[in-house]
């Protein structure tokens, strides 16, 4: 499955990189996200919780940055798995600065998964079209994150820009704006909000 | 003794349970399953350009959404062929340009209705609110619609296929052309009929349910083959055969369009059981089966023909245009049907008929009960009147002039029929169910009453119409008949039932054959579990080809049980008879000695464990036994049971003769069938009352065509009537009591003598109305169906004509 798109957002590309590096903001800013735990170096497990039906449930994955390219641009790999099914994907992410003069980024992303098990079986157009739906989902809640609109502070509060190894974040009790609505009304699972968060914000890794 | 019970009209042991609304059908089923519904064109002719589900995501419930993407990927993954059209089922040399569709649109759609996205989700609310947020985004091409734009070719349905012609095909007997020439009369027709349905009460459906431990799949579909559909599943989704089953459940009608498979959803919805791990099903709802079904019917025919004084054929040409809708899977089955029978039971001379088959932006065509025969029928019947006027005969004089006589019998049309094998007609005596016709009608005192009834004011006429029906076509069905320990007969045959009452009249012939009462006997039909080689229920052959089957299947277990009975009774096997269901010797009545079914099937299963009191005493101390024999002796095998095939070199013919008497309404044109009277030929009657009943559905059906059924298609490819408040059909009040006479010629080609009755009650129809108000009105009918608006506008273009 390949998918890609890009968002603009109102943080200019500094900021938003400093936010996309914060494991405080991520949890709070990825639909589903539950935890997220800094494993050292640049891979990070994490949890969402995500699905309806027979497949909701909750859902583990690892991501790790797999390589690094120019300035801006930064190839990432991410795998994860429920019962519903298996992900594997790899995604790179480029941002520039918009060409508007508000200042923001634009983020371009393009992503090349593989999929398993009954999530495997849902179609194509379906999971690109929820993968595409979480990265939205994902950027507008950053954006609104960044605007100060957030719901309330992580458990681990503090948004150091530290991934010290074995830093834990959980997500607020009252997870952000519409992803109660992805909750209800998808059934891809968790594995799919991997995989939006994945092609959208596990970009946490250090920009060289 | 037992009654003998074919010919008896038996009461369908069905009805009880289907009319106190304790069928089964397909839509009673699997109410745990996934519910699918479809996005569907709504445009006769474009490209797919994008389809957007974004908006669909949010719906509660949805499980999957698939497009054609996904089945290329599946293909590509699990080697399935999902992605691949559909296959030509027929195939035939002249077929050159023969296009299938896919199960979901590859990037193309041809007709309103072709579907394009599969939505799978908890229920079908869910799923179709999810159908109604996807957006497609099409680019537009020209539609093509109905004969003429297809024929002009101005605009091609498929890119590949030049002149919208899939096949052209060409058979003759003689030089019609010089025979026509040289004839001292001739004379030119244009007839059309337009596009009808079957229109089963229930449409199709499909429920499918893997088992992942077992890796087998179980499908239930509303079909007319079960064992087909099985392997075209089978292949399709790349399974063993072994682990797919097919069970046809109650079917609500399938008048033909059920005989198709595999539908697009007879392979989507299996497919989505499988990836999901999860039963899946769909039921069709009406306007689907209106837009993504099949219709049939549509022709357009040129005739010339020339004949002597008397009215006789000398030689007969007819070049006709079908249109078969937007592909074409079945084949040219209904166009080689309408160019062979439309000879029905006449002598024609020298013979040529031409036909093109052409893509339009429309439904596919596939047979509809009677599968073009009513096309044929009506133009060589409306040739026959036309003939009769021209010479001012009688037309029933004429006709008669032309039949081919009983001492021509088997008599050989020199055209090859939809088998594959010759149009030989097996049987029948034309000149004799034309005078019981007339007989029944009151032919000869109808002018009379014509006058009697203009004295008065009133506009009646009469026509009639005859037709030859090739029945029962191969290439074989098979029976498998077991005798249970208590007696039970349990009768399995692999074609499908769609409400004929073939556990009745299968049940009559098993009686007789086995000598078993009728109520000891329990039928199965359409369950490949139970028997896995048939061909399906299509072409008036279930009577014809299960019928002989089971005829020759109860005689090999009758053989059996008297073989084993002949032991236990010490008697020889010639001098025993079996009798209610107990072999007893001949002549020694009811006080002699005598074993039951039941016992026989115990001595026949030589057992070492004693499972009930029957059992024991087939067990191994049980009886002195002859210590140097097997105890299943050599050829045999355990069980009082047998299975057997019949297949008949070709079809057998069945014919019959409608007479219509109808009133026109001299103001508003309305038409009222007053009478509606048959002669019906189908060899042996095994039930009547099921004959009958046949016919009277036909003829039911017959009216329908004549006055009220037609697809309405705008210029641009729109179905606008696709639905039962604006698709006409005939109420029990429009279809007229229905007078019935039979004659028998047997069937010299099957152990019964039967020929084929479900079709034959619609053939004539439009023929036989069409000549009945051509009578009453003095208007000349070329195009059927006909309504009081189209008659009346006939009757305007008549006065300018003759003012």
């Amino acid at each position: 499955m390949k998918v890609s798109g890009t968002s603009t957002l109102k943080a200019d590309p500094d900021t938003l990189w400093k936010a996309l590096n914060d494991p405080a903001v991520l949890v709070a800013t990825i639909p589903g996200c539950q935890r997220l735990e800094a494993l050292g170096g640049d891979t990070f497990a994490m949890t969402v919780a995500a699905g309806v039906g027979s497949i909701k449930g909750v859902y583990d994955g690892q991501y790790s940055i797999a390589d690094q390219a120019e300035p801006g641009t930064y190839l990432m790999r991410a795998r994860g798995s429920g019962a519903a099914g298996t992900i594997d994907a790899t995604v790179a992410v480029r941002l520039q600065e918009a060409e508007d003069d508000n200042g923001g980024t634009l983020l371009s992303y393009d992503a090349d998964a593989v999929v398993g098990g009954m999530i495997g079986g849902v179609g194509q157009r379906m999971l690109t079209g929820v993968s595409k739906k979480m990265a939205t989902e994902f950027f507008g809640n950053i954006d609104r994150y960044l605007a100060g609109e957030r719901a309330a502070e992580p458990e681990a509060a503090v948004s150091t820009g530290s991934t010290t190894r074995g830093a834990v974040f959980t997500a607020p009790a009252a997870a952000p704006s519409a992803s109660n609505d992805f909750v209800k009304g998808l059934l891809v699972g968790g594995a799919i909000a991997l995989a939006g968060a994945v092609v959208g914000g596990w970009i946490a890794g250090r920009r060289r | 003794m037992t009654t003998r019970m074919v010919g008896e009209p038996v009461k369908r042991v069905e009805d009880p349970r289907l009319v106190t609304g304790n069928g089964r059908y397909l839509d009673d089923l699997g109410h745990d399953a996934f519910e699918v519904a479809f996005v569907r064109s709504p445009h006769a002719h474009a490209r797919v350009v994008d389809v957007d589900v974004t908006d669909a995501l949010d719906v509660e419930g949805l499980v999957a959404i698939y497009t054609y993407e996904d089945l290329v990927a599946d293909e590509e993954e699990h080697g399935t062929r999902v992605a691949q059209a559909l296959p030509l089922l027929i195939p035939h040399p002249t077929l050159t340009h023969g296009r299938t569709q896919h199960a979901l649109a590859n990037g193309e759609v041809n007709h309103v209705g072709e579907a394009i996205v599969m939505v799978v989700a908890s229920d079908r609310y869910a799923a179709e609110d999810a159908v109604e947020r996807i957006r497609v985004d099409y680019e537009f091409l020209t539609p093509i619609v109905g004969v003429e734009a297809a024929r002009a070719a101005e605009h091609l349905v498929h890119d590949d296929v030049p002149g919208n012609v899939a096949a052209r095909m060409v058979q003759e007997t003689g030089d019609a052309d010089a025979a026509i020439d040289a004839a001292p009369h001739r004379l030119e027709l244009d007839l059309a009929i337009e596009r009808s349905a079957s229109m089963p009460m229930e449409g199709k459906g499909v429920h499918a349910r893997w088992d992942a431990d077992d890796e087998s799949l179980t499908v239930h579909t509303s079909t007319q083959t079960s064992t087909s559909v099985r392997q075209a599943v089978a292949a399709k989704l790349n399974l063993p055969v072994d682990r797919v089953e097919v069970v046809t459940p109650d079917v609500g009608g399938g008048f033909g369009v059920k005989i198709v498979h595999p539908w697009p959803e007879e392979v989507l919805v299996p497919w989505a059981a499988l990836r999901l791990g999860r039963p899946v099903k769909w039921t069709e709802d009406r306007r689907e089966h209106f837009v993504s079904s099949a219709h049939e019917r549509g022709q357009l025919h040129h005739v010339r023909v020339g004949y002597d004084d008397e009215g006789r054929l000398l030689g007969l040409s007819v070049k006709f245009w079908h249109d078969h809708g937007a592909y074409i899977p079945y084949g040219l089955i209904v166009p080689i049907i309408t160019s062979t029978q439309l000879l029905g039971p006449y002598k024609p001379g020298a013979y040529r008929v031409e036909f093109e088959s052409l893509y339009t932006n429309t439904v596919i065509v596939t047979p509809y009960r009677g599968a073009g025969r009513p096309q044929g029928c009506f133009v060589m019947e409306r040739t026959m009147d036309a003939i009769a006027a021209d010479l001012g005969l009688d037309r029933a004089l004429v006709r008669e002039r032309n039949f081919i006589q009983p001492d021509e019998m088997p008599y050989d049309q020199g055209l090859i029929f939809q088998d594959g094998r010759q149009l030989l007609y097996d049987s029948g005596d034309f000149p004799g169910s034309l005078a019981k016709l007339k007989e029944l009608v009151g032919w000869d005192d109808f002018a009379a009453y014509r006058e009697q009834a203009r004295a008065e004011g009133r506009r009646v006429g009469i026509g009639m119409a005859c037709y030859v029906e090739g029945t029962g076509v191969g290439p074989y069905e098979g029976g498998h008949i077991r005798v249970e320990t208590d007696g039970t007969v349990v009768v399995s045959t692999g074609l499908t039932t769609q409400g004929q009452g073939h556990q009745t009249m299968l049940a009559q012939i098993v009686a007789d054959e086995l000598g078993v009462p009728f109520e000891r006997i329990r039928v199965t039909t359409g369950d490949t579990r139970r028997f896995k080689y048939a061909v399906g229920t299509f072409a008036s052959r279930t009577a014809v080809m299960s019928g002989s089957a089971v005829a020759v299947t109860a005689r090999a277990v009758r053989e059996k049980a008297l073989r084993i009975a002949s032991d236990a009774l010490e008697a020889a096997v010639e001098d025993l008879e079996i009798v209610d269901g107990n072999v007893r010797v001949k002549g020694t009545g009811e006080n002699g000695a005598s074993v039951d079914l039941g016992a026989v099937a115990v001595l026949s299963n030589p057992l070492r464990y004693a499972f009930d009191e029957a059992a024991k005493r087939a067990t191994q101390f049980a009886a002195p036994a002859d210590p140097d024999k097997p105890p299943v002796a050599e050829g045999e095998s355990p069980g009082l049971e047998a299975s057997q095939f019949y297949s008949p070199p070709r079809s057998t013919f069945a014919n019959g003769m409608h007479a219509v008497v109808v009133e026109t309404d001299p103001d508003t044109a309305d038409i009222k069938v007053l009478r509606y009277c048959v002669v019906h030929d189908c060899g042996t009657l095994i039930n009547p009352m099921i004959v009958e009943g046949q016919i009277h559905g036909g003829v039911a059906q017959g009216v329908g065509g004549a006055l009220y059924e037609r697809m309405e298609y705008a210029p641009d490819g729109q179905l606008l009537n696709a639905s039962f408040m604006d698709f006409l059909m005939p109420y029990a009040s429009e279809v007229p009591e229905v007078e019935i006479d039979h004659l028998v010629t047997p069937s010299p080609l099957n152990p019964l003598g039967v020929k084929g009755a479900g079709e034959a009650g619609v053939i004539p129809g439009a023929a036989a109305i069409a000549a009945a108000i051509e009578d009453a009105e003095g208007i000349t009918i070329r195009r059927m169906p006909i309504s009081p608006s189209e008659l009346f506008h006939l009757r305007l273009e008549n006065q300018e004509a003759g003012s």
